[in-house]
């Protein structure tokens, strides 16, 4: 808990000062250099400790006094816990330019590892990390007694080799490898002795160990691994489990490199497997090099893991870790077959047989992942048929365990891994995209910057449309998962069978309605199924609504957006001209057919609104094109307070491109029409109405409209003097009371100002012209690019064209 | 390799107190090379970026935390229990997996893997490919060591203080970011050797 008492301490540690930074140094470096290193020691490393943490900025301490931390931590007759601490301060003060230690003459295998750790962390600027994996390396190859524990030093070569591989010469490496062979597959397989208690009373004839047992209490039937159980264990069993816990680290640094026998190209593969298939292993192995004979143990102790973890075992807690070793132990077996491909027919069959076991246990879901992997690099050359294993997987797991939100993260993973997978059209990888959509649907925090990386993968001119009703509908499905969970772990006897007359009651009874059961299932569904008829889902869309403001919904709405944009900005890379047509069409469509969550809504017609202009500007004929949807869209009143975002920017780019030199189709019927609709639009939305029931429309839909039949009448220049004339009329509206009490000040006069400028410029039919409907090539240039920006910097020009102010002369 | 342990409190906006997230202990285990800027003002941004970066992931943590609180419609700040030895039950801590992207803290991709108690959070820094599994099996066993080892569910400060205590643990259970293969009774060895009294 993050109580006041450390709120403080952290406070105070950080307010000391310089001077009494080194004052309190000088009094520890007294203590530290007295007698007896005891609790004082401790107590004043402790605070010293905590003053150079406690901030990020640097502490300074006496280059004397560092080299005395580190004298006492080298010292023999420093106690431990001082050592400790010591190394605390040395490591949280790196990189430190005043390190004298070094890892050479250090005998004591605990005080190498704790030495070792200062130096790692130093950031190799005076090759520590070299020194450090020499020093280890040395210490490793002499035989050490029984309790030196070499089981200090693994780690640190761990570390060592994952800083810098380059660290260890081949020498080195081979030298490792040959021990981790033998410790991987000689260790003993008798528990280890229990230390005597000593003591007066005490029996000095120990019981003798017995054999370590399986996890399940079987007697172990073959040799030690980490899943071995024993009361006590020897120290050629803790090497063999840190030996284990390093090896695919070390296989990946070393296990490769340099692999230049006579056996190792493709051709003799298949005769070396043969032959390994039908030779035992242990007589040849000993001449192997040791790479290769590290790379056989390391085979056998994976074989053996995943045969163990068959059992059940007797701790509940053992069952965890027989899974963390069996998604080891594959991954280990996948990066040996790549090393060396003579393994692959050994492991295939063995792989597959597991598959076979443990594919219809939910627990063992996220092993299923290592598995594919391992076909999917593999199984071309073992001539191997793996579709079912990557049916299962894509098909039943996202659809069984979307709410496990570890699988769900190694899943998303693995699609990020395999990109290759999704780039075959008609592959079950592709076509499984409403799966990984539930994955996102459910944990939708950790998981919305992956799917950022993985959607654009998934889009293409198949997949587009049903992707965007998908995205649109990610809320839905949210809400839906959580109803099919509640409906799964409902007993059997609540489940009984609806009555299809009556209407259900809740959302839970909906789900098996056969009214609502189909919809659920299209929702829910596991492959691509591209809807023609989106509006069928409108009445589950309601009936979901009931969960609008479920936590997880919401926090999957806000994904969204995000999503919406990055599609859009995908699609534009690869639409054609009937795809945009579709989308902006089912845009205006599903602009009505949004789950119903306020925010959610307001941003969704954000990111529409904007990617309708630039869908437009893409291909500016759709507006000509799909002119019978678009009329209707912006024909209709309500929208304009609804959907006012979309509705305006509809209006505008009508105004932009309805248009000759967009599309010579444009006749000058289709400008009257659109000039009609627009008109009446404006003139319903400005009635001046008595007090009570004017309703405030945004400004900028009105300054819109003003533009958009300006522009339209350029074009059609019947129409200049019905325009001018409503344009006149807005000074009216802009200073009626029932208006003035409904908009705000600002707002009534940039709409007047702009009904200015544009009768104005109307005043002038060929600049007019000019300016909204400029020759194609003229529109290309930034001036016209930036329309939004840029007319009333245009109308502004031409208005004091007009209407010269004294001192500005036109030149 | 693991790359960083990482213990801190979640903080938060909600009353009664609104607190930032703070780290309580970090360990970083090695500094890749490479990474020290050249020149006498080297070392200390490093360790300033150190510092930094190990504070982002700290946010991050408590930033999926809440949310995966909020989300699963449990109060953000639960009940402590009465009385601070009781077992802590890890049945249903909420945790969870993310990624931080390279250059957001870390040059290289990162995993994060982390866990809640309470009002605190711990948190390992991965390699993309480490196993996950794993590293989730050493979390649930960090945590009630070091719950139990610093007195964290108490009023005291110890976790500031006694730095050598979480060092000693992860020096067990985690010793130079290698994560361990441990069974059950592999683990009961580690606690006896640390001098830790069985639960079970």
């Amino acid at each position: 808990m993050f109580t006041a008492a450390a709120e403080s301490f952290l406070k105070q540690a950080r307010e000391i000062q310089e001077e009494e930074l080194r004052r309190f140094a000088s009094r520890v470096a007294a203590v530290l250099q007295g007698p007896e290193l005891g609790p004082e020691a401790a107590d004043c490393l402790q605070r010293l400790h905590l003053t150079v943490a406690a901030t990020k900025y640097p502490r300074k301490l006496d280059g004397k006094f560092v080299e005395l931390l580190q004298t006492v931590l080298c010292s023999s007759k420093s106690p431990e816990q001082i050592q400790v601490l010591c190394a605390a301060i040395l490591r949280e003060m790196s990189p430190c330019n005043d390190l004298i230690l070094s890892c050479d003459e250090i005998q004591d295998t605990k005080l190498l590892s704790l030495v070792s750790s200062v130096l790692l962390a130093q950031g190799n600027k005076k090759a520590e990390v070299s020194a450090v994996g020499q020093r280890i390396v040395k210490v490793l190859e002499r035989r050490l007694p029984e309790r030196q524990g070499a089981r200090h030093l693994l780690p640190v070569l761990s570390n060592v080799i994952s800083l810098s591989p380059e660290s260890l010469t081949e020498d080195q490496t081979n030298v490792v490898s040959k021990k981790m062979a033998d410790w991987l597959r000689y260790a003993s397989i008798q528990q280890g002795a229990a230390q005597p208690s000593g003591g007066f009373f005490s029996n000095p004839r120990t019981r003798q160990p017995g054999p370590v047992t399986e996890v399940d209490g079987a007697i172990a039937t073959d040799f030690f691994t980490a899943l071995s159980v024993g009361q006590y264990y020897t120290e050629d069993q803790w090497l063999n489990v840190q030996a284990f816990s390093m090896l695919r680290n070390w296989l990946l640094c070393y296990g490769a490199k340099g692999l230049k026998t006579p056996n190792s190209d493709d051709k003799s593969g298949t005769d070396r497997s043969v032959m390994s298939v039908v030779s035992t292993t242990s007589t040849s192995s000993r001449l192997l090099p040791p790479k290769d004979r590290l790379r056989e143990k390391a085979f056998e102790y994976c074989q053996r893991l995943i045969e163990q973890s068959n059992r059940r075992p007797l701790k509940k807690d053992d069952a965890d870790l027989q899974k963390a070793c069996l998604i080891e132990a594959v991954t280990i077996m996948d990066i040996i077959c790549k090393q060396d491909s003579s393994y692959v027919y050994r492991a295939v069959s063995f792989l597959k047989i597991l598959h076979g076991r443990i594919s219809g246990d939910v627990t063992y879901a996220r092993a299923l992942l290592p598995i594919a992997q391992f076909f999917l690099n593999h199984s071309k050359m073992a001539a191997v048929d793996s579709d079912a294993i990557y049916k299962h997987l894509f098909t039943d797991i996202p659809a069984q365990l979307f709410h496990n939100p570890s699988l769900a993260f190694e899943f998303v993973q693995f699609c990020k891994d395999n990109t290759q997978l999704f780039t075959e059209t008609s592959s079950i990888f592709r076509q499984s995209f409403p799966n990984l959509f539930k994955f996102l649907a459910w944990n939708s925090p950790p998981l919305i910057s992956e799917f950022v990386d993985l959607l654009p993968l998934l889009l293409d001119a198949g997949t587009a449309i049903e992707i965007f009703h998908l995205l649109l509908d990610l809320p839905c499905l949210t809400a839906a998962l959580d109803i099919q969970l509640r409906s799964t772990a409902l007993p059997t006897s609540e489940k009984a069978a609806c009555d299809p007359a009556v209407k259900p009651a809740t959302c839970l009874e909906a789900f098996r309605h056969p009214l609502y059961k189909s919809m659920f299932q299209y929702l829910l569904r596991t492959k691509s199924a591209p809807e023609d008829a989106p509006e069928r889902l409108i009445p589950l869309r309601q009936l979901l609504g009931s969960l609008a403001s479920n936590p997880r919904v919401v926090q999957c709405a806000e994904t969204v957006p995000v999503l919406l944009e990055l599609f859009f900005r995908v699609v534009a890379e690869f639409a054609d001209g009937p795809l945009i047509n579709q989308l902006v069409v089912l845009l205006l469509q599903r602009s009505d057919q949004l789950y119903e969550i306020p925010a959610f809504k307001d941003d969704v017609y954000r990111v529409l609104s904007s990617q309708l202009v630039v869908l437009c500007k893409l291909r500016p004929a759709l507006v000509v094109e799909l002119s019978t949807e678009i009329l209707e869209f912006s024909g209709t009143v309500s929208n304009i307070q609804n959907k006012e975002a979309i509705f305006t920017h509809m209006v505008w780019a009508i105004g932009e491109y309805m248009s000759v030199s967009y599309d010579k189709r444009c006749t000058v019927e289709q400008i009257n029409r659109f000039f009609e609709t627009l008109e009446a639009m404006l003139f319903e939305i400005t009635q001046l109405r008595p007090l009570a029931s004017t309703p405030s429309y945004a400004p900028r839909a009105i300054s819109v409209l003003m533009a958009t039949l300006t522009k339209l009448a350029a074009r059609s220049q019947d129409l200049i003097p019905r325009v001018s004339m409503f344009l006149s009329k807005m000074r009216t509206f802009v200073q009626s009371p029932a208006v003035t009490s409904v908009y705000c000040e600002e707002d009534l006069d940039e709409i007047l100002i702009r009904a200015t400028e544009l009768m104005n410029l109307l005043k002038m039919p060929s600049v007019a012209q000019f300016v909204f409907t400029p020759p194609v090539d003229v529109a290309g240039t930034r001036f016209q690019r930036e329309v939004n920006d840029s007319l009333p910097f245009a109308l502004r020009i031409v208005t004091r064209l007009l209407e010269p102010a004294p001192g500005f002369m036109p030149g | 390799m693991v790359r960083a342990f990482v213990l801190l409190a979640l903080g938060g906006p909600d009353p009664p107190r609104p607190a930032p997230c703070r780290v309580l202990y970090a360990r970083a285990f090695g500094t890749p090379p490479g990474t020290t800027p050249p020149g006498p003002g080297g070392p200390p941004r490093q360790r300033l970026r150190r510092k930094e970066q190990l504070l982002a992931v700290a946010r991050q943590v408590a930033s999926q935390c809440r949310l995966l609180q909020s989300s699963s419609g449990r109060p953000s700040s639960p009940q402590l229990p009465q009385l601070p030895d009781e077992p802590i039950s890890l049945q249903d801590a909420p945790g969870g997996l993310f990624q931080l992207p390279p250059g957001d803290p870390f040059p290289e991709r990162v995993t994060v893997a982390w866990l809640s108690v309470v009002a605190l959070a711990f948190a390992l820094v991965c390699d993309p490919q480490e196993n996950l599994s794993l590293a989730e099996i050493t979390l649930r066993r960090l945590a009630p060591r070091l719950l139990a080892s610093l007195r964290l569910l108490g009023p005291g400060a110890e976790v500031l203080l006694r730095p050598e205590a979480a060092d000693v643990l992860l020096d067990r259970l985690l010793p130079h970011g290698q994560m361990l293969f441990l069974n059950e009774h592999f683990l009961q060895a580690v606690d006896r050797e640390m001098g830790i009294k069985a639960s079970r």
